[in-house]
């Protein structure tokens, strides 16, 4: 702790800020340039033009997964509970596993059926607009409290960055401009390059910070962990310091790693890619992008020593009063450190927000109200969503309702029921409507009922649960019910 | 070669998540020896995601590192 004058205090707040601020000038110089002709037509604004190389998709991919809780959350969790926090490593590497199998399948069957998001992949196979639109819904009510979080995320940063200097509400403001500014304008191209700018910073930042602050408290990593494996060594094997069995932490890997990519901001992007061969390339070097959270789960360790005598009220702020704090960088370094994280919840924000806008005008307003619109109406409809649900999200995080992450689990939960029907869509052309229709229901019934009333057995994953029955209740209508109107078909008995 | 490579590319994704969960994950549930300054446990994970990535490459030289396009 430091106990400066006001007029320092003030001095290293406008310091933060300016460094900032031209971080941000600098996103948006990056995010307005890229820019491309073909941003006029649908393909161009929502896929790139299905020609987005390995470089930038790579970055793309990354920086969905790397949010506002990479920064905070994560650190959080090894701060809290220790060895559970590995989770994040598990499922984060497995994704591609997910990517190498189901992404140029899907990338091929878009650019020959000209699909762009998920409802209309599930609306054309099972020839049923009204799977497509349910679909849509679900995806909008997922993302939107999705992008609130990280709206919020940033305006939290700025404040405890700049000591209040800028306030919650303008900090939030400011990164929701910027982004909702390329995106409205650049489309996917705007997100390409800002990512590959935002990606490359948080990963300089979060191994500077990571290295340094075990260095300047402990003396270096392995001399940290031998401190906390003498004073807390319960903090470093599983259950952890708060006792999570394997089965929670198990399900909770699968269901994170399997289910995360019917996420539609994940999903969406397997048609942008220039070919499968592409996305298997992407995947390949996916892991390595996950070392990125190794210097961050270092923060939360170190925080387990250094606040052993008065625990932290919230944990996931351990990283902020490590930097700010504890570990007495220059301003300079905050200031990095706040563009860092910043960056980490812009990047995650703007492709919220552009699959928010795509998936609300493609697949609830586009076979609803815009039946007839030409494509020229569509994707300016789709840029004046951005800013729409974009502002929607923002006014959301001042009001800071205590349902939104409640709202965000829900619809999570709902949207990896789709599992079942996006695998019969690409790879099973037997299963059925019904039988399919019937899963998802069974499934995501049963998610609402364990994550909101009973608990779950065995204290599985909720959403572990919900498949199994998906998945049983498929293959049980698969078997039982015969389609009273088969069409001879090789593929349909 | 096509059969026994979709085996291998499964097999190779199956270890790697049993590494990384229950039960694979119990035996490196431990302090000692520490590597790199690190706790068994959190350079078991650190271990695994090289191993997928490095089998992953491999499996992408294989099949797409002749030019040839899907």
């Amino acid at each position: 702790m430091w106990f400066a004058t006001g007029v320092v205090v003030m001095n290293d707040s406008i310091i933060v800020v300016g460094i900032t601020l031209t971080y941000l000038v600098l996103v948006l110089w990056v995010g307005l340039r890229a820019r491309g002709q073909e941003n006029s037509s649908l393909e161009g604004y929502v896929a790139g033009g299905r020609h987005v190389g390995v470089v930038i998709l790579f970055f793309i991919l990354g920086a969905e997964i790397f949010s506002a809780f990479a920064f905070l959350g994560a650190p959080g969790w090894s701060y809290q509970h220790g060895a559970p926090a590995f989770y994040i490593l598990a499922y984060l590497s497995l994704i591609p596993i997910t990517i190498w199998a189901m992404g140029p399948r899907v990338a091929k069957l878009g650019r020959e059926r000209g699909y762009l998001t998920q409802g209309d992949m599930i609306a054309d196979h099972y020839q049923s607009k009204t799977l497509g639109i349910l679909a849509g819904v679900i995806g909008v009510l997922a993302l939107v409290p999705y992008l609130t979080i990280q709206i919020a995320g940033a305006g939290l940063l700025f404040q405890a960055a700049t000591d209040g200097l800028i306030p919650f509400w303008l900090g939030a403001l400011l990164a929701f401009l910027v982004v909702a500014a390329y995106v409205f304008c650049s489309g996917l191209n705007g997100i390409g390059w800002t990512n590959l700018l935002q990606g490359i910073m948080m990963i300089v930042i979060a191994w500077f910070l990571g290295l340094s602050i075990s260095e300047r408290l402990y003396g270096g990593v392995g001399e940290m962990f031998s401190q906390i494996q003498l004073t807390m060594p319960k903090y470093l094997t599983m259950p952890g310091a708060t006792g999570m069995n394997w089965g929670y932490f198990s399900t909770a890997v699968l269901v994170s790693a399997f289910g995360g990519a019917m996420w539609p901001h994940l999903f969406m992007k397997f048609y942008s890619a220039d070919s499968g061969k592409t996305l298997r390339k992407v995947s390949v070097f996916y892991p390595l992008y996950a070392y990125l959270l190794v210097p961050l789960l270092f923060i939360g360790f170190a925080g387990i020593l250094t606040f052993s005598d008065s625990p932290l009220e919230r944990s996931d702020t351990v990283l902020l009063r490590m930097v700010m704090d504890v570990a007495n960088f220059s301003p300079w370094v905050i200031g990095l450190m706040l563009s860092g994280a910043l960056a980490a919840a812009m990047s995650t924000g703007a492709n919220l927000a552009h699959t928010a806008a795509v998936v609300l005008v493609r697949d609830v307003v586009g076979p609803t109200l815009m039946k007839s619109a030409s494509e020229k109406a569509v994707v300016s409809a789709t840029r004046w969503s951005v800013l729409g649900l974009s502002l929607v999200a923002y006014l959301c995080a001042l009001a800071n309702p205590a349902s939104l992450v409640l709202l965000l689990l829900g619809a999570y939960g709902l949207i990896v029921q789709l599992f079942p029907m996006v695998i019969g869509a690409l790879f099973m052309p037997q299963l059925r409507r019904a039988s399919v229709m019937a899963g998802a229901l069974v499934g995501s019934f049963a998610y609402l009922m364990m994550e909101f009333i009973w608990s779950s057995p065995l204290n599985w994953h909720a959403g572990t649960w919900a498949m199994l029955l998906n998945i049983g209740v498929v293959a049980a209508c698969q078997w039982l019910i015969k389609p009273a109107f088969a069409k001879p078909s090789p593929t349909n008995r | 070669m096509n059969k026994t490579y979709h085996l291998l590319t499964g097999l190779h994704f199956a270890v790697c998540t049993l590494a990384m969960i229950w039960p694979g994950a119990l035996i490196a549930n431990r302090i000692e020896p520490t590597v790199l300054g690190l706790p068994f446990l959190f350079f078991w994970y650190i271990l695994w995601m090289l191993i997928l990535f490095v089998g992953m490459w491999i499996a992408y030289v294989v099949r797409h590192g002749g030019g040839r396009h899907e």
